[in-house]
């Protein structure tokens, strides 16, 4: 037993073992919450509307996870900026159904992470609703979005499917992969 | 034996005697005017009179007022695509940001709950035409009441006849506060409209995305808006069956159509009284004053409308009764009295049904809604107890140290008027915000003022750039980022989990003139000033650990939350008179306590002295030092500057300006006086403690949580005969106080019995110099008998 406490602080010496911050964006419906509670709880949630924000935490691959759902609603979105300070990874959830909101997605997007509170922070897209017909596939997301424009950030972009948690945990693998390497990159 | 078992000699209050004493009664001392003759006769064979008010009885809320209980309805809700949304505003719509209103009604995560309370203020500027237009008014009335005075006197004016009707008409109902007893009220500017909203949220398949969010507000004046709780719970219920205009309107008309107008206004110091007093029989004889001269009101409309006929009896007098009692139900009377003085009973009609509404008869400044002092206490001091939190030191914050109870901190964030947030994650926010509302009265004790008027009982991001433009705030929030925000807040209180934050970015103290004046005159204690050593923690400079202490055992001991308030307000009411006692030792001068102008006065308040009492020098250094920090923290801040300001305006109407009876009721419970010391106190009790609103005074002083008058029944004790005497004539006339009864009610049996034994020995002591004088002038008579008789037999 004691073995495995020795084992464990090491590993937080290596990640840090403070938590995680994440921060997951999005335009209203886009599918936040149910990501949120399927990671949370594996769980498919019916969600309503968020009204302000939702939190939880969950660990995963030994990371734990502080995050942060906010809703997207025009009106309410100058609210996000409060949310960034600490961040260290943005999700940023896409409806890969919804062709004509796709620019104002790009718009929120680039706003967001050229905010200079966020500029250290990764970030993974969900392109989302990849079970509907006609469906921007991953490519296209990423060219909607202009993701080739965003210099010296590291980003990925997962097609995922929230309602069945197809694409979520990889989107996850991807997230502590690259914390751990971050970490150790400060750690040198 | 003792005493008690024999009932037949248990002494009763004023007994059927005749006392008659030199009082020697001087009146005010700072009027200067005598009112009264030189010598008062106190008989107590007379039917009871009682010493009453002088002040005309009134209604808090008269009727046929044109002011509303409530002035406005709203309803808001949580649009799929837009956010937050206001539906519909009754009777007009609040001028100013709807969708600001909107978003505040639409609390954070209102999604998660099925229901929400929440709390907001709003500071509505009243428009200067508004202003223009009131203050006209007031002048107006001013004028004619003026005149009224003045014809009462035989004075007439020219102009008098013009606006007779109107002007005797609303004399009477319509005043203003100004006009009746100038006690301070709302300070800063338009009193705040305080809402109380209500968020249910329902999940509807049919509708898009599954859930309705509505929300629908109360906005009030009232200080106890939590009295339409019932209301909002039927009538947003309703609204969702039929949101239309018209489920607003009807709930507009039922809430103000609630009938207060039985309510007796009570003076400032007989609501501190009623406040600090657990008896629910004090000041009934007003509720039942209010009801006769309702009924004299109706029976004169009566009269009016019949012909007056000497055959038919003259109509019967109901009976008023106690409300719940037998006699009430089954007499079925119109009026009642309340069954606890400190509620006014009352009801809405609201679709037919009768709803119950209890409205606190008396509402000190800063206290709003329904709160629990005890509750905040609770869930900072629990924690606390089982692992001491240890605080960054800051000199406003950590007056005692690093170890400072968490609740002490709070209140010093509030008195030197830091920005505070109460975070509630995961909770209703309604709960934090009855934290908030509770914090603001903690550090008011309905003595200080200045914030509520800067508390956000509930605010969310969106406010925060309006949030962080008040220097100095109380808010409450549910949203867990605010803790990631260490620059908007100097102290986070964090509900869940019980515990506080004093922010890393929290501006560090100025040094004061006033701190280096201190230490320079007392440079013994100048190390133990706080914030610059942390032995402060050690010994209790303060006294404040032993007052939670106190605090705590209260409320494990299964106090109330009125005994609870009492103490904090106690312990306001100290810190006011240690500043003020700090500012005359450090600064020579304090404008937190005002003597007399009055020459005579000064004397009196010379002999007698005032403020603050320690039983010696350096105890008072030493509590001085514990409190200087944050007594400099407070120099600057709102709540300070208006309490100059009450303190000055409360002067005026205050009785007994030049003596400060507290100092000397301190005295007596504090000091080891020698007779000849304590003599003076009481006579000047005696001398000058007559009216009903000095013994208002005086019991406020005395409340019953102190032992009410034990120290003051003391001097039925004395060595001196004199002060006996003049004691035992002081606790005769509280006695006969309306509210003076429940304290005299309270002395024990054996101060009861020491009073009858001084009356008793003052009435033989009466007889027989009557006697004397009988004897003296039988003498008399007979010499000029004898001398006449000389004469004759010389002539």
């Amino acid at each position: 037993m004691g073995q495995a406490l020795s084992f464990q602080s090491i590993f937080g010496k290596l990640f840090g073992s403070r938590e995680v911050r994440i921060l997951m964006l999005g335009l209203d419906a886009a599918g936040k919450t149910t990501i949120l509670y399927k990671l949370k709880l594996n769980q498919t949630m019916t969600t309503i509307p968020t009204v302000g924000f939702n939190v939880e935490t969950f660990t995963m691959k030994n990371i734990k996870f502080n995050m942060w759902d906010v809703g997207g609603q025009d009106k309410i979105r100058p609210l996000w900026r409060h949310y960034y300070s600490g961040t260290q990874g943005l999700v940023f959830v896409v409806d890969s159904s919804d062709h004509n909101r796709i620019e104002e997605a790009r718009t929120e997007l680039h706003r967001i992470i050229n905010d200079r509170e966020m500029k250290d922070c990764l970030l993974l897209v969900f392109a989302n609703k990849q079970d509907i017909n006609g469906a921007m596939k991953p490519l296209e997301v990423t060219e909607k979005l202009q993701l080739s424009k965003l210099k010296d950030k590291v980003w990925y972009v997962q097609p995922s499917i929230a309602t069945t948690g197809e694409g979520l945990l990889e989107g996850f693998d991807w997230v502590s992969d690259n914390i751990k390497k971050m970490a150790k990159a400060n750690t040198k | 034996m003792s005493l008690a078992s024999r009932p037949s000699r248990s002494p009763q209050p004023p007994t059927v005697a005749t006392l008659t004493l030199e009082a020697n009664r001087t009146s005010d001392p700072s009027t200067g005017t005598a009112v009264s003759s030189q010598h008062s006769s106190l008989s107590v064979a007379a039917p009871r009179r009682s010493i009453r008010s002088a002040h005309k009885l009134r209604s808090q809320y008269p009727r046929g007022s044109t002011e509303n209980h409530v002035e406005y309805i709203l309803v808001a809700s949580f649009d799929v695509d837009r956010g937050p949304v206001m539906e519909h505003q009754y009777p007009v719509a609040i001028t100013g940001d709807e969708h600001m209103l909107a978003e505040l009604m639409l609390p954070d995560q209102a999604h998660v709950r099925n229901q929400d309370w929440t709390i907001f203020f709003l500071h509505k500027d009243t428009s200067q035409e508004e202003d223009e237009e009131e203050r006209r008014a007031k002048e107006e009335r001013r004028k004619r009441r003026r005149r009224k005075l003045d014809r009462e006197k035989g004075i007439i004016h020219e102009s008098d006849d013009e606006d007779e009707e109107d002007g005797d008409l609303d004399d009477d109902d319509w005043d203003d506060d100004e006009s009746t007893d100038s006690e301070p009220e709302g300070g800063e500017g338009p009193p705040l409209i305080y809402v109380l909203n209500l968020v249910n949220t329902k999940q509807d398949k049919t509708v898009k995305r599954g859930a309705v969010v509505k929300a629908m507000a109360i906005c009030t004046r009232h200080p106890f808006l939590h009295i339409y709780k019932p209301l909002l719970l039927l009538a947003l219920e309703e609204y969702f069956k039929s949101p239309v205009p018209e489920t607003l309107s009807m709930l507009f008309t039922a809430v103000n159509n609630m009938d207060l107008s039985l309510m007796p206004r009570l003076t400032l110091l007989e609501r501190h009284l009623l406040q600090a007093s657990d008896n629910k029989d004090l000041f009934v004889e007003k509720f039942e004053q209010m009801i006769q001269m309702r009924i004299a009101e109706d029976r004169g409309e009566d009269v009016t409308d019949q012909p007056f006929d000497a055959s038919r009896s003259p109509p019967k007098r109901p009976g008023i009764f106690r409300s719940g009692t037998k006699a009430h139900i089954e007499g079925q009377s119109t009026y009642s009295v309340p069954r606890d003085t400190h509620e006014f009973e009352s009801k809405v009609m609201y679709k037919g049904i009768p709803i119950p509404i209890k409205v606190p008869v008396a509402v000190m400044p800063e206290t709003v809604g329904d709160f629990s002092l005890i509750k905040l206490i609770q869930t900072f001091s629990d924690v606390h107890s089982k692992t001491p939190q240890i605080f960054p030191l800051h000199p406003h914050l950590t007056t005692n140290g690093p170890n400072t109870h968490p609740i002490i901190i709070l209140v010093n964030a509030l008195l030197t008027q830091k920005r505070i947030i109460f975070l509630g994650h995961n909770l209703p926010s309604g709960e934090v915000a009855d934290a908030v509302l509770a914090a603001c009265a903690l550090a008011s004790g309905g003595v200080l003022r200045g914030f509520t008027r800067h508390a956000f009982p509930y605010t969310d991001l969106t406010k925060i750039d309006d949030l962080l433009n008040v220097p100095g705030f109380i808010a409450g929030v549910t949203n867990p980022t605010f803790e990631n925000h260490p620059e908007w807040w100097d102290l986070l209180c964090d509900l869940p989990s019980g515990k506080m934050k004093i922010s890393s970015r929290i501006d560090p103290a100025p040094i004061t003139e006033g701190l280096q004046y201190f230490q320079q005159q007392n440079p013994t204690h100048a190390s133990l000033v706080t914030g610059s050593t942390s032995s402060s923690s050690a010994s209790d400079l303060t006294g404040d650990v032993a007052f939670m202490n106190d605090i705590l055992r209260g409320i494990a001991a299964r106090a109330g939350e009125r005994v609870i308030r009492a103490k904090w307000r106690d312990w306001v009411v100290k810190f006011t008179r240690i500043a003020a006692a700090f500012e005359e030792s450090v600064y020579g001068a304090s404008a937190l306590y005002i003597g007399s102008d009055d020459q005579e006065a000064n004397t009196a308040s010379n002999n007698n002295g005032h403020g603050y009492v320690w039983c010696d020098e350096a105890s008072k250094a030493k509590e001085l030092a514990g409190n200087v920090t944050r007594i400099e923290g407070w120099r600057n801040t709102r709540s300070y500057y208006s309490f100059i300001q009450d303190v000055a305006q409360l002067y005026t109407v205050r009785p007994l300006k030049g003596l400060d009876l507290h100092h000397m009721h301190d005295r007596l419970r504090t000091q080891r006086l020698s007779p000849g010391q304590s003599s003076e106190i009481y006579t000047a009790f005696s001398k000058y403690v007559h009216s009903y609103d000095e013994i208002c005074l005086l019991l406020s002083v005395a409340p019953e949580s102190h032992a009410g008058l034990f120290y003051l029944a003391l001097g039925l004790f004395h060595k001196e005969r004199d002060v006996r005497i003049r004691i035992a004539v002081l606790l005769e006339r509280i006695a006969e106080h309306d509210a003076g009864q429940h304290w005299w009610k309270a002395l024990s049996r054996f101060e009861k019995l020491a009073y009858v034994r001084i009356k008793r020995e003052a009435e033989l002591e009466l007889a027989k110099s009557k006697q004397k004088d009988k004897d003296a002038i039988a003498a008399a008579t007979a010499a000029a008998a004898s001398y006449n008789g000389v004469g004759k037999r010389v002539s």
